[in-house]
């Protein structure tokens, strides 16, 4: 038997609307959840995009004492450029001169700084993209090079890379529970919401039991109810992590102060499938909160 | 129509409410059951139309044996038997059409069988001129009137009543018989479980006595005692 959506839309309308606050506190539960949810998966997903940029390039920086000798300079990049672990072509020198650059371009909105400073104590240095993208080896390879004769220092690029993500798995972590425990909050709302609206309808389900109306007649208004709170809830958790986290994170990864952020980038794609993940996710814990709702409390 | 072969029904906490009944309903027929209360009356009735199901024994409506049908051909069941109550279970937020009305609309029928429909039987019961009125505003008679023709607009084979006249003053419950006797006529299947020993004497039709769960008279044309 076909049902009729114009009769499915009255009922449901009338049971949303008979139960305000209830149905706004769940719809409020489903946002709060999602919305931390998405935020953790898309901070996830920004810190993986900062990290796959890493490691397409530079691995470690080889810099050069300013005072380094030429023959110290070839020693080392002939060193660096026949060493079996590093790519071909994978040793870029940076001289004093683009340092400076460099320099200014970062510093450009502090020119006192700039003036202090000049091209010959800015150390001048070696770019290395190494074979292997394993820490490890990259970092005995990068160590090699700590103690040879005109090296100020070698930097590990990945270094930051990794303590950022772990620091940021951490906290997607913490996120993913809290967003599950209140997700699970929102699905026994969403029961008991459903469990109410039966209870308020009692009379007339029984009514409808005793003309002989199929039971996922009387069920689907129940579960379509079930649904649209989490929709709602969905939308507006969708519409904030458009709207609102995902310009944060973009802020963010623009911020000088904050460079731990920097590369921080959430592609439209990202987001996209993040809004849909939130969607499918909300459908699910509507659908299952009102099925189980009315599989125990409906006895038809 | 209906058939009950060695029937027994236990509540629990060793309440029995039907025992070893066996009795057969022919189609057309009006029966009264009378009995006592607690004689189990309503259990023959929620028997029926599978509200309950029986521990022993087994029952046929329309030739068919409802103890193993599936739960999901219940309500194919039911809609082929009208149920009517002492409390009229009429919906208080709707008005007198919407309640029969939706006795329809829940079964799928389309609009247009509706639209037709409704009137008619509200016609039929005499309520042509209140279809807008709201239960509360009816008196009792023509509560139990909206009920009848609820029960009764899908055509069923079979009609239940459960003290439809238990409310009513006998005057009231007089117009009440006489609409049941006219939707008997017209062949459908009439089994009434009553108190009012008035009405079983005055029709003078099957009477089936039951008395702590058992039948201890069937009697054609009979009275109330």
């Amino acid at each position: 038997m076909a049902l009729k959506i114009d009769y499915v839309a009255r009922e449901t309308a009338a049971n949303l609307t008979r139960n305000v606050t209830l149905t706004l506190a769940s719809v409020l539960t489903v946002v709060v959840s999602l919305t931390l949810a998405g935020s953790a998966f898309m901070l996830n997903q920004g810190v993986n995009n900062a990290n796959d940029r890493f490691k397409g390039g530079i691995e470690f920086i080889v810099y050069l004492q300013p005072t380094a000798t030429q023959d110290q300079k070839a020693s080392i990049q002939r060193a660096l450029e026949s060493n079996p672990e590093v790519k071909d072509n994978g040793v870029t020198y940076v001289d004093q001169d683009a340092t400076y650059q460099e320099f200014k371009r970062l510093f450009g909105d502090s020119p006192q700084l700039v003036e202090t400073v000049t091209a010959d104590i800015l150390p001048p240095s070696f770019k290395v993209a190494p074979k292997v993208q394993d820490p490890d080896v990259v970092q005995a390879l990068g160590n090699q090079f700590r103690d040879k004769p005109g090296v100020y220092d070698v930097v590990f690029a990945f270094e930051v890379v990794r303590r950022i993500q772990e620091t940021f798995n951490k906290i997607s972590v913490r996120f993913l529970i809290a967003s599950g425990l209140l997700l699970l909050a929102a699905l026994m709302l969403i029961l008991n919401t459903i469990r109410v609206a039966m209870f308020a309808r009692r009379r007339e389900i029984e009514v409808m039991k005793l003309v002989g109306a199929t039971n996922w007649f009387i069920r689907v208004p129940f579960i379509v109810e079930g649904v649209i709170q989490t929709l709602i809830g969905a939308a507006v958790a969708i519409a904030s992590m458009t709207y609102l986290i995902r310009p944060f994170i973009d802020e963010l990864s623009r911020d000088k102060v904050l460079p731990i952020f920097q590369g921080f980038e959430v592609t439209d794609s990202n987001l996209l499938f993040t809004n849909l993940t939130v969607l499918a996710v909300a459908v699910g814990i509507g659908a299952i909160g009102s099925a189980v709702a009315v599989s125990r409390f409906l006895d038809v | 129509m209906i058939k009950l072969e060695h029937v027994s029904k236990i509540y629990k906490g060793d309440v029995t409410a039907l025992n070893d009944a066996t009795v057969e309903v022919e189609k057309g027929e009006f029966v009264f059951l009378v009995g006592a209360s607690g004689s189990g009356k309503s259990t023959f009735l929620r028997l029926v139309n599978k509200q309950d199901s029986p521990e022993r024994g087994r029952i046929f409506v329309a030739g068919k044996d409802i103890a193993t049908l599936s739960s999901w051909k219940v309500p194919m069941l039911r809609r082929n038997i009208g149920s009517v109550f002492q409390d009229f279970k009429l919906l208080t937020n709707k008005t007198v059409y919407e309640n029969v009305a939706f006795a329809l609309e829940v079964i799928g029928r389309p609009r247009h069988v509706v639209k037709t429909q409704v009137p008619a039987i509200l016609e039929l019961v005499g309520l042509g001129k209140k279809m807008g009125n709201f239960p509360n505003e009816l008196s009792g008679g023509e509560q139990q009137r909206v009920s009848i023709a609820r029960a009764f607009v899908n055509r069923p084979l079979i009609l239940l009543a459960d003290e439809p006249t238990g409310n009513l003053d006998p005057a009231t419950s007089v117009g009440i018989m006489r609409l049941l006797d006219r939707i008997n006529r017209t062949g459908t299947t009439v089994v009434m479980a009553t108190h009012d020993r008035s009405i079983v004497d005055s029709m003078r039709r099957r009477v089936i006595e039951l008395d702590r769960g058992s039948i201890i008279r069937d009697q054609s044309r009979g009275v109330y005692e």
